[in-house]
Order: structure tokens, then sequence, then C-alpha cells
């Protein structure tokens, strides 16, 4: 078992009971309501509002008063109409069975399914058809948790769920809240540094623990001074910011840091970092070590994808290693931006749409795919149209005068 | 002006049927006996406030309990009204005065 000291605080202070979730009493209470009525006049409830305000912690805390096994699925699961059915139909349809072992009785099962917006894609396909079928035939209750509810795909579980909404959580509470935690972990905390870490979460309770825990933990202390880094979480850092501080860091750790808080594109920030490099480290050495941190940087950021964003960290830190090949070098430079691939891509779009015309009336009269007609096709054409641009050829294509003179000045494509 | 209203009871004028409906889907109960609206789901609460206003033809507001001394204040009382996206709406919360007068340990008795 993990030891109390080593866990996160947002664990370890998560509310074993119902009374202890801070905040949305009244979106508590309706759930309570619901859940003690026997004889629902909705079949199941969706709990939605913004990350970080207790609906999962609710959940989880009614289940323990009122000794509910749950069932539950999240984002993490494949949640197609098969892997739904063979998880949930099971589980809303018998007793647990942990009423024929020794162990106490449990109150019954409770299927949860969180983040059910988030259902989407081929992986999830016919998902929410399989959980309105769950909903109708359960014999037990069913919990639903989204943070957007207007959705269109949940338009049809809207109609069949009691909806219970939660709010931002009051800064007040969260100050309580952080208060409480910082005697318990023996954090002697300025008041407004709380005040700073509340009002930065902007009501989400998760991220105030995470923050405090992150800033406090190594001295058991906590000063205005210290949360001075958080006034930037929910800003835009932009492009050039961020790519300023890139490249005067003076350490990893710094660039890391300013990478989690930016929220710059990470692809074009990768282009534009490697345009910088040789403005940056005038050092062939230096320089080939640094494109070398920046590959891999890039190879991470394929890795992650749109999903594996627990390998972001890498990404970071490949990319921080890159920023600090020579900190002492740093010499003020003007940055170039944006990334010169997208300019290219931007200027030439006009010459790559009249040769996508071209290839298009090549490939009809030649009957070869767009890309042959480019490849093999053109190159000869051009050749024949330089030496003779009043050639039939041009008029058998059907080449307009501008996709004639196009193709007689135009360079190495 | 702007009325202050108890989230627990409060009374509206007499209403046309429509109205009285619609505030009904917005989530109010009506206790016919005392005469009394009160708030049954705060989902659309936002709407209900605005309703409500213009049914009294004011701004409205609700007036706050503090969570920990059990006393009721308003809003403009707090030094977060600015970014708070909640104001005036009655929701629990903590009295400016419970927040910063007590100690870190009085505090932790509360809880």
């Amino acid at each position: 078992m993990q030891k109390q000291s080593n866990l996160l605080w947002v664990e370890k202070y998560r509310p074993k009971k119902i009374e202890d979730v801070t905040g949305n009493d009244e979106a508590k209470a309706l759930f309570l309501e619901w859940l003690k009525n026997k004889k629902h006049t909705r079949k199941a409830v969706l709990l939605y509002g913004p990350p970080g305000v207790g609906k999962t912690t609710l959940v989880m805390a009614t289940a323990r008063e009122f000794n509910f096994s749950v069932i539950e699925m999240n984002a993490s699961d494949t949640r197609s109409e098969k892997a739904i059915n063979a998880v949930a139909k099971p589980a809303t349809s018998y007793t647990s069975l942990d009423n024929f072992s020794g162990a106490a009785k449990t109150g019954g099962n409770v299927l949860f399914l969180d983040e059910v917006d988030g259902i989407a894609g081929n992986e999830d396909r016919g998902g929410v058809n399989a959980i309105l079928k769950i909903v109708e035939e359960s014999l037990v209750p069913v919990i639903m948790a989204a943070n957007d509810p207007d959705i269109e795909k949940l338009r049809p579980l809207k109609k069949v769920c009691l909806l219970v909404r939660f709010h931002q959580v009051r800064i007040p509470l969260i100050i309580a809240l952080l208060q409480k935690i910082c005697v318990l972990e023996h954090v002697k905390a300025e008041f407004e540094a709380l005040e700073r870490i509340a009002q930065n979460s902007r009501g989400d309770v998760r991220s105030a623990i995470n923050d405090l825990q992150s800033l406090s933990e190594e001295n058991h202390s906590l000063t205005l001074q210290d949360t001075m880094m958080l006034s930037s979480r929910n800003k835009d850092i932009s492009m050039d910011d961020t790519l300023r501080g890139f490249f005067s860091a003076q350490s990893i750790a710094d660039t890391s840091r300013l990478l989690s808080y930016s929220s710059v594109d990470y692809d074009d920030f990768l282009l534009s970092v490697a345009d910088n490099l040789p403005k940056r480290y005038l050092d062939a050495t230096e320089l080939a070590k640094a494109f070398d941190h920046v590959s891999k940087a890039d190879v991470f950021r394929g890795r992650i994808g749109t999903e594996n964003w627990h390998l972001l960290k890498y990404f970071f830190n490949a990319l921080a290693e890159a920023s600090a090949v020579n900190p002492a070098s740093y010499k003020p430079f003007t940055f170039i931006t944006p990334p010169i691939r997208i300019m290219t891509l931007f200027w030439t779009k006009g010459k790559r749409t009249m040769l996508d015309a071209i290839c298009d009336k090549i490939g009809a009269q030649c009957h070869v795919s767009h890309q042959i007609a480019r490849e093999q096709y053109v190159p000869y054409i051009r050749l024949i149209l330089q030496k003779k641009p009043k050639s039939p050829l041009a008029a058998w294509f059907k080449f307009t005068p501008e996709e004639v003179d196009f193709l007689v000045k135009m360079g190495r494509f | 002006m702007t009325i202050v209203l108890n989230s627990r009871g409060f009374k509206l004028p007499r209403l046309e049927k429509e109205k009285f409906v619609n505030l009904l889907h917005l989530g109010l109960d009506y206790d016919r006996n005392a005469g009394l609206f009160s708030i049954k789901s705060y989902n659309n609460i936002e709407k209900v406030i605005e309703t409500v206003g213009v049914i009294l033809g004011d701004e409205v507001v609700f007036q706050q309990t503090c969570i920990k001394c059990g006393k009721s204040f308003g809003c403009k009382e707090c030094s977060y009204i600015e970014v708070c996206t909640t104001k005036f709406l009655p929701f629990s919360c903590v009295c400016p005065k419970c927040l910063r007068g007590q100690s870190f340990e009085e505090s932790l008795a509360k809880f």
C-alpha cells in the first residue's frame, strides 16, 4: 500500500463523507434525494459542471457512505456498445457477489459512467445507444458525469436523466479548505498566498490543492512571493514570450516550468524553435547538440499524438535540454516567427492551387492520377511549352493562358 | 434599488398562469399553504433570477448563509465579488469574518 506521506494531497484529502465535499450543497442535496428515492421519476442522473468541482468525489463519497459497490467506466476505457454491455449489463442486472461472500453486505451496485461527454470517435461507436438501453433496463442506479452536457451526442441521454448542475466552487470555500490542509500538513501559509491560489484555480478545487502541494510541500511554508509564478497559469503566454523565455532560460527546470505554463501550439512552437536555433547557437557543436534534443522532442510529440498526454513531460524535457546546451552564451536576438514552414505554405498557396488545377486537367485527358500527372507529365509538358508556348498541346489540355504562363515560368517545384 | 430574497422562501405578486408555470419549469417550487416560492433546482438559477427580477421590476439578489457561523450576509461584503462567477446566487459560502477572523486551528475545529 502506498505510504500516506507519498500520496498526492488531492488523494490524501479526498472527502470520505458527503458532507466533506466542498461547495455545491444544493447539487448534493438534489443528488441524494434522487438516490434515496427508490421510485425514480428519472432512471439515471447526469452530474455536470466544470472540472474539479467534486462530481466524481461526491459519487465516491456517497458510495462509501451508502455502502454501494461502484462499477466505474471512465474516459480511459473504450466505451463502445460491446464494451459497455460487457461491463455494465451484468452490473445493472445482478446483486453484488460480495453479498454472498463472508464480507460485509453491500448496499448493491451503482453504475458510474464518468466523463460521458468524452464518448466519441470510432472506438466508442454505439456507446450512447448502449447506455440508453442500460438506463432503460437497469435495476440499479446509473450515475453519469460530464463537463459539457450541451454536446449534440448527449441529447438523447439528457432526456432520460435527472440533470444536476455543479457550479464553480466559491473562492472563500476553497481558501477555507486550503487553510485546513495547511494545518494538517504543518504548512505555515500567508493568507494572501492561499487567496491567490484559490483565485487562480477558477473554482477548481483539485488544481488549487495541487498548486498548494507543489508550492509548499518542500519548505512547509508559503508566502505570496512563492505564488507569483501561478499568476501566469491562466494567461495566454504568447509565442514571442515563450520563445524569449525558452532561449534565455538558465536551466532545464526553468524551461520545463515555462513550457508547462504556456499555451502555445506545440507543433508551431517546435517549428519555431528549429527555425531560431541557428540564431541562438553560433557554435556548430552546440547547435548540433541542440538539434539532436529538438529531434528527440519531435519524436515524443509524434508519440503523444492526440491522446498520450502522459508523455508530455518527456517532450518538455527534451525541448528544455535544447534550450540549456550553453546558457552562458545567450545574447538577445530577433526571433523568426511564425515558423518558416507555415509561412512558406502560406506564400505558395496560390502557386499550389494553380499546379493542382493543371494536374487535374492532365489527369482528366491522360487518365492518370494527380500524383503521376505532377511527377511524370508536368516536367515534359513544361519543357515543350518553354520551347513552343503556342503548341497545340496547350489547347488539347484546355490550359488557360495563365496556366501556360505559369508552366513556362515555373521553377523547380 | 435591489431586492434581497431568501432562497428558503420568498413571496411574489399574483402571477398569470403562463408566468407561474414558467417559473416552475425553471426550477422553482411553490408552497400553496404558505404562499411562498422556494428553489427546487439550481440548474437554471441565472434564468430564475432574471425572470423573478422582471416580475418584481427590479434587480434581485439572494442572501448568503455562512457555512461556519450560520449568519446571513450579502455578496457586497465579500472582497472576491469581482471574480466570483456565482455572485448573488444562493449557494453555500463563508462570510468574510469567519474567513479572516479565525486562526487555522479554530477554522479546523469548525470543519
